[in-house]
């Protein structure tokens, strides 16, 4: 992990709440999908995480939205100026070849799946990309990677099939070798819990302090022996088997 | 002049720089974090060793507030016999000096404690008296002068491995306090631990009541260093809310003879980097050869007792 300053490229509000951040791409390591940066934001005391959703040599792209006021700050943040970042922080999900896998993703959990299904699509894999959002405006269809088959829904069905994005994931002949999901902790619970004889690959989010695996803060439970063990999300995660988390 | 002007020595411990990784927000420095140069960390306080493994608090463990933060992470760590034979080895790679913080929920506990650690190669044992995790009345010992008196000096008798106390500044006196701790033998004090806050979510109505830390709590820490330094001999490691390169010199003139970063790297990555120019331009600038001859400049107590 590394410290770097980074130039942002773009600020770009999406919608509604909804941003997409460019910046520069100063890291010389290399980030993997599931992976994420963690925020210096001028003007609160703790980094804000968020997953890369973009990644290329040249720059790192996230999805964020607005809901406090680190990121009320940040969404005022104009091209060119300059953020401190840590990364690439946390563990990355597991990529298999030649699998047909689903990915399910609702609200801004639809960041680590961008990054993640155009990995996939390199090493041939099928993707079906299940996306679910509120409505029509909150589908972000100019950053989805082509050459993937999506499945779209919203609550209020303006947008794909109407319904909650698990509710129409069962809809579907449910042959995929593995399952990736990222979003809300409902959805995260219920993916987890569907299905034990595949494996589910979750990204959890958590508060978080130091984002480096040193302060404990944003523990999750995972199963061991005994009652399970507090794990780090920032550093043994944010990416877990969905079997082995115990929700609370 | 350089990096070399830093070295300090806390009673017999020599450092090469006064900066002390605090307890609790550092983990056991195993981390691979590229942008810290280990070099200029003078020595590591590992986080709090119990004798059987804790589990930890639930969530919400951490909560943010103006300059700052709440956590009540509840000192989850594998035990002492995990930690000496698992992670022990593995710090002695990589740093120079090894503080090992402990806590015992009872004073047979900490005996235990110190005769396990009596056995390692470390520099010095920290005993975080300020957890509020004490015999059956949760009791925090760094609160009552008796108690702190009492633990110390059975502690004391027990080991030749120099002793750090971590006081709370949640008491009425803590010139008390520090006295009873030099009295019972205590080597060092390192104050503050956590200030005692809470911070309500109001999203997920819940209550994270825990320590506060960051820069909002400097002004308390500077003033227990103050406090201390005009009553006891020891050394003081000076810790609370430094999250820039200037509040360590502040320390070092209100009495510290080294610093704690804790939290202040979460907001600052740079803070290690920062202190050690901070300093250096400081000791440059006011033609001083070494830190020792700014402990306690700004202290009315300076010179006197010493």
């Amino acid at each position: 992990m590394n410290s770097e300053i980074c130039k942002i490229l773009k600020n770009k509000n999406l919608s509604d709440d909804f941003y997409l951040l460019k910046i520069e791409n100063n890291f010389k390591e290399v980030f993997l999908p599931g992976n994420f940066i963690h925020i210096k934001i001028e003007g609160v005391f703790l980094r804000r995480p968020f997953s890369v959703a973009i990644y290329t040599k040249k720059f790192i792209g996230i999805i964020y939205k607005k809901i406090g006021l680190g990121t009320e700050i940040l969404s005022k943040k104009r091209k060119g100026e300059s953020l401190n970042i840590l990364g690439p922080c946390g563990n990355s999900f597991p990529i298999f070849e030649n699998k047909k896998v689903a990915l399910i993703s609702g609200g801004t959990g639809i960041a680590p799946l961008i990054f993640l299904s155009s990995e996939l699509k390199k090493r041939k894999n099928k993707i079906y990309f299940f996306y679910g959002a509120r409505n029509k405006k909150l589908i972000f269809s100019e950053i989805l990677p082509s050459g993937i088959d999506y499945i779209f829904s919203t609550d209020d069905g303006s947008f794909g099939q109407k319904g909650n994005i698990f509710d129409i994931f069962k809809t579907y002949k449910d042959d995929y070798e593995i399952i990736y999901a990222a979003g809300p902790e409902q959805l995260l619970k219920k993916v987890s819990l569907y299905s034990s004889k595949k494996p589910v690959y979750i990204s959890l989010e958590n508060y978080m302090a130091c984002g480096m695996g040193l302060c404990y803060g944003c523990v999750v439970k995972i199963k061991e022996e005994g009652d399970g063990k507090y794990k780090r999300v920032c550093k043994d995660g944010p990416i877990f088997e969905g079997e082995k988390i115990i929700w609370e | 002049m350089g990096i070399e002007k830093l070295r300090i020595k806390l009673g017999h411990i020599e450092l090469k720089t006064p900066i002390i990784m605090a307890s609790g927000t550092f983990g056991y420095g195993l981390e691979k974090i590229n942008f810290i140069d280990y070099k200029k960390i003078g020595a590591i306080t590992t986080k709090t060793i119990t004798y059987y493994p804790w589990e930890g608090n639930p969530q919400p463990r951490i909560y943010e507030t103006y300059s700052g933060m709440i956590n009540s992470i509840g000192l989850q760590n594998p035990g002492v016999f995990y930690f000496i034979k698992n992670i022990l080895p593995k710090i002695r790679k990589k740093f120079n000096k090894i503080f090992v913080s402990i806590s015992g929920r009872t004073e047979n506990e900490f005996i235990q404690l110190i005769k396990i650690m009596n056995k390692e190669k470390i520099d010095a044992l920290e005993l975080n008296l300020s957890c509020p995790n004490f015999e059956k009345e949760q009791k925090m010992i760094s609160q009552s002068s008796d108690l702190t008196y009492k633990i110390v000096k059975k502690i004391k008798n027990e080991t030749s491995i120099p002793l750090i106390a971590k006081l709370s500044p949640n008491v009425t006196n803590i010139k008390e306090i520090a006295i009873a701790a030099e009295e019972a033998g205590i080597d060092m004090i390192s104050v503050i631990n956590t200030v005692k806050g809470l911070c309500v979510d109001l999203k997920k109505m819940k209550i994270i009541d825990g320590g506060l830390s960051g820069g909002c709590i400097k002004p308390i820490g500077l003033k227990c260093v103050y406090d201390i330094y005009k009553v006891v001999k020891i050394p003081i490691i000076g810790i609370g809310g430094i999250i820039k390169g200037t509040d360590a010199i502040e320390y070092f003139l209100v009495g510290a003879s080294a610093i704690g970063i804790g939290s202040g790297l979460f907001t600052n990555s740079q803070i290690i980097d920062e202190v050690i120019k901070s300093l250096i331009n400081f000791l440059n600038k006011t033609k001083s050869k070494n830190l020792k001859e700014i402990t306690g400049l700004l202290n009315e107590k300076k010179g006197k007792n010493r």
